[in-house]
């Protein structure tokens, strides 16, 4: 690009000039992380399409063209939108609780005519996309430290709870984390940053007394002690720790993972797929997977630290912190470090809804890139 | 109007702390991902063996496979106990879910009616988790295969082959060989916390009489393992043929027996009760070891309804007991043998003479006699069995002596044969009297006579009867019973290796030749004893016991009259050739009367059989009488030409095969 045509007016409104602002390289790795996720999904059903990999790969044909789609939408619109979208995903959050589909004892899905809903994942844009546009019209020296901040601790807080109620406690830690990340990128005090840390710290015991269902419970307890519950919860964590460490360097080679093939893997199309992925692809497999993992994250930061908006910053970077998350909190479920909590690896995993969530919000990423000289009116949002 | 790269308008505090966390949290996700991948390093290059071990571990399993258990061979190898294929449908619990449904998915493909299913359904709750229950067995081809075809998509249901125990034979030697039936809870409590694991296997069966009992262990070889590679819900995925671990068949075992001698005597038996045994009197090998009647052993390997047991339990004849074995009985007139030895080593002359008349007044009572003999010596008293004779004869020597001739014969001594059951029956003495009557520690005078005659406290067994006639036999070796002759091989110690009998071999061959008395004119068993077999010929003694009280002492209704249960037991023992013998035995037909009516004619068939299959004798039996002179005869010293074909002359007798040349 260059800086003489593009600083002509209404240049960057054309559609195609728009559409070459768009990052390929961002959008390439996206397709190598579900492509490989396709992969994946087509050795473990025994080297078949049926039932995951082929619609594992149309969902995400579909949903990269969703993502370039919103790519295109104006920044503007984006800020337009965020407190109705927020306000939406609350209520729908609020109507599950009475009128949701149960399914395995949870209240997730909200049944609207031919499509399901889950509310929480609106909620992950929705909350991301509200607290930059909060953000966007408060002063730093308000971010760090003020009494503004009740507003943001209630905007992530009151989800959360709802989500952690149906009970889905992956995703209501989830929000919290994402949340939390976006006040402190927003520049929240250190100081209150490790004051809440000790409270989460200290809160979370009480937490896992009072509030946690017991089957939740058990899995922190099994997670804590695996080895005393080798047969119920401790099962997955053991047998994901068996395939990923019997595929060594190399891997036992691309269909040939036993503890995937034989069933022995839990949730092998979902949240353990990155196990299958270690076992059949070995350590090589799994760095590789990681780095296309990271340089996703990377390119998403820059992009958010490029644009000229503090909506735009805020937004790209928080929808980015949510997608490190799913696949921190995954890959450390996976190898035994945290909890079995039920957060799948974003675009490997089989699984629809978590899918357009986060290519909901590579659009939104995208948006921000195309975007990223658009002028974002300050102070309380009005439309420009 | 040019838009400028940096807003101005723009807190620039803002936008610096953004960076400053963006750059931050840039770090936190690159060292999450780093963590991440050390983990992954730390799994899968430093541990990797370990893990590498639990998946191989995870992934095969052996499932067990059970041995065939060892045959059971008689003298000549035809199987008296083997495995048959056995078609079966099993329910693996563990991998069932709801019992009912999968009851109701197994009745869709073979019969279960409402008892079966609630027996089924008791099984299958107090069993143990990860054992199989045997749904049906015995299914035939056709079921199998139906069941092959179906049972892949009913999960929990197994269509399997496995063997089962069989007797060709089924009854002719269900007490001696024994038979195997279905593993009991108090068999399990007792194998420990850890039993063998083939204990569990369902189907398995265990030994629970005679043979099969007392060689269980080494009939039962050592299980293997089929390796398998299974899924995580132990569902078997593929059979991995190279590292199965071969199972150890039982150990076949050889007996003594012979089945053809003892198939004989089941037959002539027919519906009577009582026990056969023969033995070999050069080797001590048993050949025969039967009781009547029997019971098919088959029956119990599949497992005996209540009704059917409980038939067999309550059938006066009892069919259950080994009376070869587990019933004694007062061996009556077969003892006098051991009097008269016990006598003439004592210094009796067999020359004395007692008058019978029937009756015989002694010690303030009248002695009885089934009839007037009149005046023998001991030979013709036991040709005759002449109880007032030996009421004398015995009371002459006393008890003690008839005792220690009587147990170095074997009487009173259980024979270590290798299997269980045995009773040790009683030769009395005055030692036993002091010993058994602390109130009444005498022998009295009274008593000398009754054991004359085999009567009284004298109680033995069929083998033990048996033992003594092929030491008589025998003339010089105390035999010791044998009727496993190896196991896998490996040969058991022959009876022959035995000390002499101490005993004046006139004295012996004195006895012997009084019993061939028996057997020929005047004797007891002149008619029934004679074997039809030209020059070979039996020697025995009749003995027949008093099993009930009679009221007023009258010997008059014994015999094969009044109540079965109150007639007396009739015994016969016998050895043949009489000139050179080979096998002796003890025929005791249980409530059957006279023993040269009821005993002696079984003995005789059941001898035939024996002795028509030994190549000696039947050279012996099978050699031309001589013929006439022919004016142009072959040259002088010559055999004569054997004839060809046909009966030949010097063979008569029932058995239609008996003369045909071999």
């Amino acid at each position: 690009m260059t800086s003489s045509a593009l600083t002509r007016p209404g240049e960057r409104d054309r559609p195609t000039i728009k559409f070459g602002q768009i990052d390929w390289t961002l959008t390439a790795l996206l397709c190598l992380i579900a492509g490989a996720g396709g992969l994946m999904l087509y050795s473990i059903a025994g080297s078949a399409w049926e039932p995951w990999a082929a619609k594992h790969l149309i969902r995400f044909g579909l949903c990269l063209v969703l993502m370039l789609g919103l790519a295109l939408v104006d920044l503007r619109v984006w800020f337009i939108a965020a407190y109705p979208v927020y306000a939406v995903g609350f209520l729908l959050l609020v109507a599950v609780m009475f009128v949701g589909h149960s399914s395995l004892g949870a209240t997730r899905w909200l049944q609207l005519g031919p499509l399901q809903i889950q509310p929480s994942e609106i909620m992950k844009i929705g909350l991301v996309l509200a607290l930059a546009r909060f953000y966007h019209g408060l002063s730093a020296n308000n971010a760090r430290l003020s009494w503004w901040l009740l507003i943001p601790a209630g905007m992530i807080a009151a989800p959360a709870l709802l989500v952690a109620k149906q009970p889905d406690l992956g995703t209501a830690i989830l929000l919290v984390a994402t949340g939390g990340s976006v006040v402190a990128l927003a520049g929240l005090s250190w100081r209150l940053m490790a004051a809440g840390g000790l409270g989460l710290v200290a809160v979370v015991p009480v937490f896992v007394r009072f509030v946690m269902k017991p089957y939740q419970r058990d899995r922190i307890l099994t997670f804590l002690h695996p080895e005393n519950d080798p047969s119920g919860s401790g099962y997955h964590i053991l047998q994901a720790k068996i395939a990923l460490g019997s595929g060594g360097i190399l891997g036992k080679g691309y269909g040939l993972g036993s503890q995937s093939q034989l069933n022995f893997l839990p949730e092998k199309q979902t949240d353990f797929i990155f196990a299958t992925l270690a076992e059949e692809f070995g350590l090589v497999g799994c760095i590789s997977m990681l780095l296309l993992y990271g340089a996703a994250v990377v390119i998403a930061i820059r992009i958010a630290s490029i644009s000229h908006s503090h909506f735009g910053r805020l937004s790209a970077a928080g929808v980015t912190a949510t997608f490190a998350l799913y696949v921190l909190i995954n890959g450390a479920m996976v190898m035994g470090l945290a909890p079995v909590v039920g957060v799948p690896m974003p675009l490997l995993s089989y699984g629809g809804t978590v899918m357009l969530t986060v290519m909901v919000g590579f659009g939104l990423v995208q948006a921000v890139r195309v975007h990223r000289y658009s002028e974002v009116t300050s102070g309380s949002g009005a439309v420009l | 109007m040019s838009e400028p790269s940096i807003f101005f308008n723009e807190v620039n505090e803002r936008q610096g702390v953004f960076h400053r966390r963006a750059f931050i949290m840039g770090g936190v996700v690159t060292a999450g991902l780093f963590a991440l991948g050390g983990r992954l390093a730390e799994l899968q290059i430093v541990e990797n063996n370990r893990y590498k071990l639990l998946a191989i571990n995870n992934q095969f399993n052996f499932r067990l496979v059970p041995p065939p258990r060892g045959l059971i061979l008689d003298r000549n190898g035809v199987e008296l106990a083997s495995n048959r294929p056995n078609f079966r449908l099993l329910l693996l619990k563990d991998q069932v879910d709801d019992v009912d449904a999968a009851l109701d998915a197994a009745a869709q493909l073979i019969p279960i009616t409402p008892d079966k299913r609630r027996q089924l359904s008791r099984e299958i709750e107090n069993g143990q988790a990860f054992v199989p229950v045997v749904l049906a067995e015995d299914l035939s081809w056709d079921e199998f295969a139906r069941l092959n075809v179906r049972t892949p998509e009913l999960p929990g249901l197994q269509a399997d082959m496995g063997e089962a125990r069989t007797y060709p034979f089924g009854g002719a030697f269900a007490h001696v060989v024994g038979y195997v039936s279905k593993v009991t809870d108090t068999v399990l409590k007792a194998a420990g916390p850890n039993p063998d694991p083939l204990l569990l296997n369902p189907g398995f069966r265990i030994g629970k009489q005679g043979v099969e009992k007392a060689l269980d262990l080494d009939l039962r070889g050592k299980a293997g393992g089929q390796k398998v590679e299974v899924d995580s819900k132990g569902k078997v995925v593929r059979e991995d043929p190279l590292g199965d671990i071969k199972p150890v068949p039982g150990k076949t075992v050889h007996l003594t027996l012979d089945a053809d001698i003892q198939n004989r005597a089941l037959e002539v038996f027919g519906a009577e009760s009582g026990a056969a045994v023969m033995m070999d009197c050069r080797s001590g090998d048993i050949l025969c070891m039967m009781s009547a009647p029997s019971f098919d052993a088959n029956r119990f390997v599949t497992g005996l309804a209540g009704a059917e047991y409980s038939a067999l339990m309550q059938y006066d004849h009892k069919p259950l007991f080994n009376k070869a074995l587990t019933a004694t009985y007062p061996p009556g007139s077969t003892f006098k043998t051991m009097v008269a030895l016990a006598a003439l080593e004592n210094g009796y002359d067999p020359k004395t003479v007692h008058v019978c008349g029937k009756s015989w007044p002694w010690g303030g009572r009248v002695w009885h006699c089934d009839k007037a003999h009149g005046a023998q010596d001991l030979r013709g008293a036991i040709a005759t069995s002449c109880d007032i004779y030996f009421y004398q004869c015995a009371l002459a020597i006393g008890p003690d002596r008839i005792a220690a001739t009587a147990r170095q014969f074997g009487l009173g001594e259980i024979h270590d044969i290798g299997i269980s059951g045995q009773k040790a029956g009683l030769v009395p003495d005055t030692a036993y009297k002091r010993r058994a009557f602390p109130h009444d520690p005498v022998w009295h005078p009274g008593e000398t006579p009754s054991m004359g005659i085999g009567q009284g406290y004298v109680n033995v067994n069929a083998l033990q009867l048996c033992v003594m006639a092929s030491r008589l036999a025998n003339g010089s070796k105390a035999l010791q019973p044998r009727l496993i002759h190896s196991i896998g091989g490996v040969a058991e110690p022959s009876g022959a290796q035995a000390p002499d009998l101490p005993f004046a071999k006139e004295h012996i061959d004195f006895v012997r030749s009084a019993m061939a008395a028996v057997t020929e004119g005047g004797g007891t068993a002149a008619a029934a004893a004679q074997l039809g077999l030209g020059p070979i010929k039996m020697a025995g003694k009749t003995g027949t016991a008093q099993a009930h009280n009679y009221a007023g002492g009258s010997h008059g209704s014994h015999g094969a009259v009044g109540a079965w249960m109150q007639r007396d037991h009739a015994w016969f023992i016998a050895f043949a050739p009489y000139d050179d013998p080979r096998y002796a035995m003890s025929v005791l037909v249980e409530h059957g009367g006279f023993g040269a009516e009821a005993a002696a004619p079984k003995a005789r068939e059941i001898m035939r059989v024996a002795l028509l299959k030994d190549p000696e004798i039947r050279a012996r039996i099978e050699k031309p009488m001589p013929m006439p002179e022919l004016p142009a005869g072959p040259a002088e010293g010559a055999a004569p030409p054997p004839p060809t074909g046909g009966p030949l002359p010097g063979v008569a007798g029932p058995n239609p095969d008996a003369g045909v040349s071999e």
